[in-house]
């Protein structure tokens, strides 16, 4: 998914105090690099919060 | 200004067969070669330290196939549920059980028996009492209501078609206050919805 598209569906499934964190180039030399490049994939890690 | 995202037209009990398949084959020969990176070099990519890595069972370190350090976000707190969505060979769950200590919990759920088996034999090899797997899937957790601190996920989302019911049911297990660190993929060119409906390119 796309940056917003994640914003989207986090807040949509509840969540508050979103953050995205560092991306990565997980696929690099990995034998998914070429499709990965196609769409500019990166790995990333998320934070949520539910609120309460 | 994104105003839905459209679940992906594919069969998700093929598409679940096919990632079982997939992760099988990551548990049980994952000397192999994947078309993701898996094991040492693959968590040296993501930052996690010789220390996280220290005494863990090399079972549960070479069928590591993440897509981020979900403790990148912060280190969990000793006596905290955690719940670890998809819970692979036991890679995060493992550390959080250190992490948390012996007054903390964790529920990994996985839908691939082969993980689960090297999942509770690292367990078990660490003597961690405080820990259990569970055969399930992220759409349904095994888990009850407002029962986890925190969960935890790595490269697990992106693999279910309908994005939104795999968090709606990590709301429902978070305590109120209760939070999410998972490591995922994010995607800065746009996935024609062609492509997302093509299950042979879901898990290579």
């Amino acid at each position: 998914m796309l940056e917003a598209e994640w914003e989207w569906v986090l807040s949509q499934a509840g969540f508050e105090d979103l953050r995205l964190g560092e991306q990565i180039d997980v696929f690099s030399g990995s034998k998914h690099e070429s499709s990965a490049a196609n769409f500019d994939t990166m790995g990333l890690t998320i934070y949520g919060r539910k609120p309460g | 200004m994104v105003s839905e995202v459209n679940p992906a037209a594919v069969d998700i009990d093929q598409l679940r067969d096919n990632v079982k398949s997939k992760y099988s084959d990551v548990a049980t020969n994952p000397e192999e070669g994947f078309h993701f990176h898996t094991g040492r070099p693959l968590a040296a990519m993501l930052f996690y330290t010789a220390e996280d890595l220290e005494g863990l069972p090399e079972s549960a370190i070479e069928s590591f196939a993440g897509t981020g350090n979900p403790f990148s976000q912060g280190r969990l707190n000793p006596g905290e549920s955690v719940v670890d969505v998809g819970s692979g060979a036991g890679f995060d769950s493992l550390q959080a059980a250190r992490q948390v200590g012996p007054s903390g919990s964790i529920i990994g759920v996985d839908m691939t028996q082969a993980m689960l088996d090297k999942a509770s034999a690292g367990a078990q090899a660490m003597g961690l009492t405080n820990t259990e797997f569970r055969l399930g899937y992220a759409e349904a957790l095994p888990v009850d209501d407002a029962s986890a601190d925190v969960v935890i996920s790595n490269g697990v989302i992106n693999l279910t078609p309908d994005k939104m019911t795999p968090l709606k049911e990590i709301f429902r297990v978070l305590k109120p206050g209760g939070r999410i660190q998972i490591g995922d993929i994010i995607v800065h060119v746009e996935v024609p919805q062609s492509a997302k409906d093509d299950i042979d390119l879901w898990s290579g």
